[in-house]
Formats: C-alpha cells, sequence, structure tokens
C-alpha cells in the first residue's frame, strides 16, 4: 500500500487556530457553556454533555472563540478559537504523584479526571459511548498498535514518553481495579522499555490493533462485553493531566497516503487545522483529505480541523475518473481481496483510491465478508436481518461485537455498505430505552 | 476511445431520471459497465474498496466456460459429420458447429437479456451481471437439435420464473439456467431425450443416408443387460475412458467434455470465483455414494450397481454441473459449513436419481434444483450451529 508514513518525527509551530468538534464526539448532547468572543484559557470549560453535566469538554487553546459552527438540526459542528500567540493562559488543576495515586481514593481519581475535562478519552464497547463515570469497568483495554493506514506508530508516538505512559496504566489500574489489559502488535512492536506493561501481545492485520477486536478474540464470559478501552496517545493525555496539573494538548499526528507531500510523524497540538499538517497548495486537486484512517476516518474539506480522537490525516486520491475497458484491464496493479486480478502475484506497493470500482448489485454471496471478518460475524447474514428489521435475530448474529472496522464494505464486489448499515444499527439500538 | 466516450456521455442524460428513456437507466448502465469502469467514488468509510465488482466475477465464470463452449461447437460438428459417415477437415467441422450452436446462444442472450432489462425497468433493480453467466450456460446444457423456439422459451422460463419474479439475482433461490433447462426436459420431452437429439444433422448428407445416430453413455449405461458389467457395455458402444473424459460423444452442447469443466473448475477455484467446498463436495458425494452403491451390486442385481463410481464423473453432465451450475453462489447455500453439505447431498443424489430411475438418465440437473431448495434448510442449520457458539452480545 502506497503512501506509509516515514517514522520522522517533526515538531510543529502552534498553529493560529485550534477547534472542538462535539459533533465528532459519540452520542453526546453538548450544553454550550461559552460564546462567540468569549475570552478562554487552555482547559476552560467549553461545553458539557447534558446526559450527564458532570462530564466537560475543555478548551484546548487559550485565546478567542472565534466562531460556533452550526451544522443541519443545531448539531454543533465546530468551536473555534483564535490563540494568543504570545500568552497562552492555562487553567490549572491539582497534580498527584505516583504515590498520591497509590493511596488516594478511586471515587475521588474520578472526579479528577472528570473535572480535568478528560473523560472522553474512556469510551466503551460495544457501542464506543462514553462510560458513565458511576459504574465499574469489567475491564479497560488499552490498544497500543496500529494497523490501520495509516496511524501513528507506537514506537514514535512512546519516543520519551515511557514514564507517562507507566504513570497512566497505573491510573487504569486504579480505575478498574487492576483488570487492566494492555496489548500491542507483535509487527509493530513498541519500544522494549513498555513491555513491562503489556499483558498480550496480538499478532496479524488491521483491525487487530481495535479493542473490540482484541476482546471478542480473548472474552470467555458476557460480561467483559461492556468493557472500556482507551487509546494509547489519549492514556498519555490523561497521564499528562494528573502529573503535571495542566490540560495537555499534545498529539502525535502522521500525514500518509500517496497524495500526501511527504508522509511522516508531526509532533503538534489537538485540533489543529488541516491546512497546519499539509499546505492547501501541496495538497492536490484530486486528493481526498481523510481524517483517521483509510477504513474509519471521515472525509474533510481542506478547512476543516482534527477531531480530538483523531490522529492521522491521509491523502488519497479520489479516483473519479471512469476508466476505458477497466472490466478486461488484468490489473497488475490493482489492490484487491480476491483473486481476479494479477496484483496478487505482484509483490509491488499499490495504490488505493476513492473509487467504488463497480455499480451496486445485490449480494450474490461471494462470502468474502464472513472470510474477513475479524469477529466472525457473517456480514452478508446480518445485514439481511437488519433490513428486515429483525432485531433478536442480528443481535444473535453478533452485530455488538461489530468493530466497524470497514473490512466487509472494501471486499464487497456488490459495493453494499455494510459497515454503515452496521453502525447505524448499532446507534439505532443503543438509543433505544433500556430492556 | 473518445469516440465511445462522447457517446456515452451524450447519451447519459436521455436515461437520467425524468429523461425520455429514464426507465432503461439500468440498461444504461450496464453497456456502460461493459466498456467503462465505474466513474462513482465512495460517500462514506471505508474510503478505498476493493477493485473486484460483480461484473468482474462474473466475466471470470464467463471465461472459463467460453472453452467448453468452442469445444461444444466442434463437437456438435464432429458428431453431425461421423452420424453421416462423412469425414471432413477441422474447420468444416467446427463451422457447421458454429451454425447449429451459435443461433441458440445468440436467441438466448437475446430473450434472458430481454427479459432482464424489462424487469429492471419495472421493478426498479439494477441489471444483475449474473444474466450474461445464465445465458452461456443455458445453451451449453441443451441438445444440439433444440429447436429456435424452444430455447427462447427455455430461457425465458429460467430467467423469469426462475429469478426475475423473486427480485432478479440474489434473491434468486433456484439456478436460474438449470430452472429453464428442466422445463424443456419435462414441457417437451420429445425433443429433450431418446437418441436421435443428441446429434446435428447435415442437412445434405439427411437426404442421402439415414445419419446414424448414436445413444448416450447415460442410456447405454442404463441399458446395460445382466450378460455384462456396465463398463464393458459402455466399451462396446464406443464409450471408453479417454472418450468419456475427453468428451467427443453425442451429449448437450457444452457439456460433454470433463478435461475443459475439470479446468474451468481449477481456474475458477484458483481465481476464488467458485467455492472449492462445493466442488470437492459434489465430487466426494458421487464417489461416496457410488461405492455405497457397489456394496449391493452382485448376482441378480442391477447391473448399474457395480459400476465404477468414477465413471458417473465422467458421463454425462455431471462435470460441468459441479464446475459451473453447482458453484452458482445465490443458488448455493451462502455459509461454508452449508456448501459442504450441500456439495456431498448433490453429488450423492446425482448418482441415485441415474442408477434407480430410468426415466431420467441424467441426474445432476434435479439434484441440483433440488438442493437449490434445501440450501436455505441447511444455512439456517449451519447458521444456529455458529451463533450457540458465539458468546452472547446482546
Amino acid at each position: 500500500m502506497a503512501g506509509a508514513p516515514s517514522t520522522a518525527l517533526t515538531t510543529l509551530a502552534d498553529p493560529e487556530q485550534v477547534a472542538f468538534l462535539p459533533d465528532k464526539m459519540p452520542y453526546i448532547k453538548p450544553r454550550l457553556k461559552i460564546a462567540e468572543g468569549d475570552a478562554v484559557k487552555v482547559g476552560t470549560l467549553l461545553f458539557e454533555d447534558k446526559r450527564n453535566p458532570g462530564i466537560r469538554f475543555l478548551s484546548p487553546a487559550g485565546g478567542t472563540v472565534r466562531r460556533i459552527q452550526f451544522g443541519p438540526r443545531r448539531v454543533i459542528q465546530a468551536i473555534v478559537i483564535d490563540r494568543h500567540a504570545q500568552k497562552e493562559d492555562h487553567e490549572s488543576f491539582l497534580a498527584i504523584t505516583s504515590n498520591e495515586l497509590g493511596t488516594m481514593d478511586r471515587k475521588e481519581l474520578v472526579d479528577r479526571i472528570l473535572q480535568g475535562g478528560l473523560w472522553w478519552v474512556f469510551r466503551q464497547l460495544p457501542f464506543r459511548d462514553l462510560p458513565d463515570p458511576e459504574t465499574m469497568p469489567p475491564a479497560i483495554i488499552l490498544g497500543l498498535s496500529a494497523k490501520e493506514p495509516y496511524q501513528p506508530l507506537p514506537k514514535v508516538y512512546l519516543q520519551d514518553r515511557m514514564d507517562l505512559m507507566a504513570f497512566g496504566v497505573k491510573v487504569l489500574k486504579k480505575l478498574a481495579q487492576d483488570r487492566v489489559m494492555a496489548f500491542s502488535n507483535g509487527d509493530s512492536p513498541p519500544p522494549d522499555e513498555i513491555l513491562p506493561l503489556l499483558t498480550h501481545m496480538v499478532q496479524g492485520n488491521y483491525p487487530s490493533d481495535d479493542p473490540g477486536t482484541f476482546l471478542y478474540h480473548t472474552k470467555s464470559s458476557p460480561e467483559e462485553n461492556r468493557a472500556w478501552f482507551v487509546s494509547g496517545q489519549d492514556l498519555l493525555l490523561l497521564a499528562q493531566l494528573l502529573a503535571q496539573g495542566a490540560y495537555p494538548v499534545d498529539r502525535v499526528v502522521t500525514v500518509a497516503g500517496s497524495r500526501a507531500p511527504n508522509p511522516q510523524h508531526f509532533r503538534t497540538r489537538l485540533g489543529i487545522p488541516l491546512s497546519h499538517l499539509v499546505e492547501a497548495a501541496a495538497m492536490g486537486e484530486d486528493a481526498r483529505l481523510v481524517v483517521g484512517g483509510l477504513f474509519r476516518g471521515y472525509a474533510s474539506d481542506r478547512y476543516g480541523f482534527m477531531g480530538h480522537y483523531e490522529t492521522a490525516l491521509n491523502l488519497v486520491p479520489e479516483g473519479s475518473g471512469s476508466e476505458f475497458l477497466s472490466l478486461f484491464n488484468p490489473g497488475l496493479l490493482k489492490p484487491t481481496y480476491s483473486r481476479t486480478f494479477l496484483s496478487r502475484l505482484n509483490p509491488g506497493v499499490l495504490r488505493y483510491d476513492c473509487n467504488r470500482h463497480g455499480g451496486e448489485r445485490a449480494c450474490i454471496a461471494c462470502m468474502h465478508c464472513s472470510d474477513i471478518c475479524p469477529v466472525d460475524i457473517m456480514p452478508h447474514k446480518a445485514y439481511k436481518a437488519i433490513l428486515a428489521d429483525e432485531v433478536e435475530e442480528y443481535l444473535e448474529h453478533g452485530l455488538l461485537d461489530c468493530v466497524e472496522c470497514g473490512l466487509c464494505s472494501y471486499v464487497c464486489p456488490s459495493k453494499i455498505e455494510l459497515t454503515r448499515t452496521f453502525i447505524d444499527a448499532k446507534a439505532a439500538y443503543a438509543k433505544e430505552p433500556a430492556g | 476511445m473518445k469516440l465511445i466516450r462522447n457517446f456515452f456521455d451524450s447519451q447519459r442524460s436521455r436515461f437520467a431520471p425524468g429523461g425520455p428513456l429514464g426507465r432503461w437507466q439500468a440498461f444504461f448502465e450496464a453497456i456502460e459497465n461493459v466498456f467503462y469502469g465505474s466513474a462513482e467514488v465512495t460517500r462514506t468509510a471505508p474510503h478505498p474498496r476493493d477493485n473486484l465488482s460483480v461484473q468482474r466475477y462474473m466475466m471470470m465464470v464467463i471465461l472459463a466456460v467460453l472453452p467448453c463452449l468452442f469445444f461444444g461447437m466442434y463437437n456438435v460438428g464432429l458428431q453431425a459429420f461421423q452420424a453421416a459417415g462423412r469425414s471432413a477437415g477441422h474447420w468444416p467441422i467446427f463451422w457447421f458447429g458454429v451454425k447449429t450452436v451459435m443461433p441458440l446462444v445468440l436467441i438466448t442472450y437475446l430473450f434472458g437479456f430481454a427479459w432482464e432489462i424489462i424487469f429492471a425497468a419495472v421493478r426498479k433493480h439494477t441489471i444483475s451481471e449474473g444474466v450474461f453467466v445464465t445465458c452461456i450456460l443455458f445453451p451449453l446444457t441443451l441438445p444440439p437439435t433444440t429447436p429456435w423456439w424452444q430455447a427462447a422459451i427455455g430461457i425465458s422460463f429460467g430467467v423469469v420464473i426462475g429469478k426475475e419474479v423473486f427480485g432478479g439475482t440474489g434473491r434468486n433461490f433456484l439456478n436460474p439456467a438449470l430452472t429453464g433447462r428442466a422445463f424443456l426436459y419435462f414441457a417437451y420431452p420429445v425433443q429433450m431425450s431418446g437418441d436421435a437429439v443428441w446429434t446435428a444433422v447435415l442437412p445434405k448428407a439427411s437426404q442421402a443416408v439415414d445419419a446414424m445416430t448414436a445413444a448416450t453413455p447415460l442410456v447405454v449405461a442404463a441399458g446395460t443387460q445382466s450378460t455384462g458389467t456396465v463398463e464393458q457395455t459402455l466399451n462396446r458402444a464406443g464409450y471408453d475412458l479417454y472418450t468419456l473424459f475427453s468428451g467427443f460423444y453425442p451429449a448437450s452442447i457444452g457439456a460433454s467434455s470433463t478435461l475443459l469443466c475439470l479446468l474451468g473448475a481449477v481456474a475458477l477455484i484458483l481465481l476464488g470465483v467458485a467455492s472449492y467446498r462445493i466442488i470437492l463436495g459434489d465430487i466426494i458425494g458421487v464417489v461416496a455414494m457410488g461405492y455405497f452403491l457397489n456394496l449391493f451390486a452382485g448376482q441378480g442385481a442391477m447391473p448399474y450397481l457395480e459400476l465404477n463410481p468414477w465413471y458417473h464423473l465422467l458421463m454425462g453432465g455431471t462435470a460441468f454441473g459441479i464446475a459451473f451450475m453447482t458453484t452458482d453462489p445465490v443458488s448455493a447455500p451462502h455459509t461454508h459449513a452449508a456448501r459442504w453439505i450441500y456439495g456431498f447431498c448433490i453429488g450423492a443424489l446425482t448418482v441415485i436419481i441415474r442408477v434407480f430411475n430410468p426415466a431420467f438418465p441424467e441426474g445432476i440437473m434435479l439434484a441440483i434444483l433440488f438442493m437449490n431448495v434445501f440450501a436455505p434448510l441447511i444455512d439456517h442449520m449451519v447458521v444456529r450451529f455458529k451463533i450457540s457458539q458465539r458468546i452472547p452480545n446482546v
């Protein structure tokens, strides 16, 4: 696959603007606490979740709220903040030492995290919603690998951050009462110093790095289904908050993809504008800007910002032209999961684009989706159950185990939007009243 | 190239919804897809998509069948000349075969595709390239003497009743090509069975001398007297192993050559288009049932019982059915485990029908259709089992 990032890590200067994108936070109902023109510090409350006002979301920059951008049905898409270049004020929080952490009450730790506005680093399977702070997680899963094309490699973002990571794992142990599972991928191992912190080593391609995949292959009882998870970089933020007493904004981001001018890692901040990573002139006319990985990220225009969970910007060709006689092309350069193109024998680097490569058709039961599903769902069967509104049936098929990796949609020769359908069905089920 | 691009671009607006030919948009799209790849880009994650499309998938099947088609043309000519007692060069033989077979193929495509277009327009679904496969498989299962109008009726029945009334490709539970073939078999037995239909007749020769037509291997085998084994009887009729394997004997147009079917099956398995589970299941089924029946052979029993099971794979349409008909993914079960069972049952049933039912010398067609009907049931059991293995997450 073309456009893999180098392991070079360049530190970028701070941008003039940063943004918080509330609609990229799962399921929350934001209640704004600031207005356009307000002055904010790093760590000032921007909005809280109406469902649970204790869950707070803080400003990633000090300066002035420039604009609040609303989308359809008054969805808050972005809170854009002009940064004070000279003097960026910080709200202060209580720092705790490693020793204090050991003796601290769990309840108090939860309160500190809520106060510090970083509860969002935790999400709960299977819906990937923010967990209820009142509850005790069956386990917390920490995933340190990055198999999706292309996310920052652990050995890059963990450089000089070993102590923080160790502290972060300690925080997790406190929160989950030692039920912490930390895993990494054997093919792209993290630095050796981190190995003692890990509980599992996994093998395999994307999405073996996903906490849902990990849970599916390790769980022994249904009680574990509601485990929480946190990503490596998000845990670093949390550790930084608690250890240093300041709202952290550090992020390591990859810029990658076959249209990226110089695929590599950058050390920068949360919520930066995309144009800060790649100059608009270098983006190219026919490139699609995917914030996040190619399989789960969202497409953005060149004026967009990075969401808080996102750690990658991938630039890939749009591929909107239609190719003459493509049906009869032996396809030495055409990436495919099937064996119908010569590219399967081509060891070279293949270039992916965003063309759909075929018309939408009915399912022909080629079985590719059920062969590739990382959690053994039979997507073609589950899809039909969803279309028929057979709730019981598609839950039995394991819809809630779905890790939303996108592979079934990717391989489908009929170009059926399987993953989208599964995500929507899960979200609809999550919003149903409990019971 | 530019010319073709411009042509499609200029016609696009006519076929757009609301345009004068808006109803036939699916037709436009299907034809454009033959010349051009999709211009559509993804609207949602995952952003890249596999290069494989249904069009490509179906084209692979057609490519795998083509050798059978060309062989069929040659063999039809060869059998006709042999029956007339004349010899000729390869090209006249092939040319006679082309003249006999091509009209059937063209008529099949004309009618099959027309029905697909009509249903696509009325039911507002896209044209599935599956119909191209159906239309090449169907004529290959016909006797070369099939009247043209019967080919038209057969494919119409197959496409409409076997597929379209259920919603088109992907929703049909019967193999459309075989549905059409079975319809002809039962509706017009005179033209579809007996000894005379399997050899096309040279127009001039038929006036000079009566053409010598030969019984097919299946009829010979079923008619074996108790004085000898089936193998001996087949050998006496000229059907030695080599003939059966290579396919140079009177049979339906494209189904006789086990060799080419084997090549097609191997190619499709290597391409990942056909399920090797079905194909192996079929073969195991035939052989297992064949050996099982051997146990009952002996003095006074039917001679057919002691036939070496491998003959079943060589005679008649078994190989063709296994390679191209059972592997239709839509009418087969939609789970891997069920495909093993499905294949095995087809193989076993084929042998049972052949041996015990003298009215139906060929068993594979009915075996496949019968198991098509049971495919959802096997699927259901497999799915239940797989669900019971999961740790529930509700």
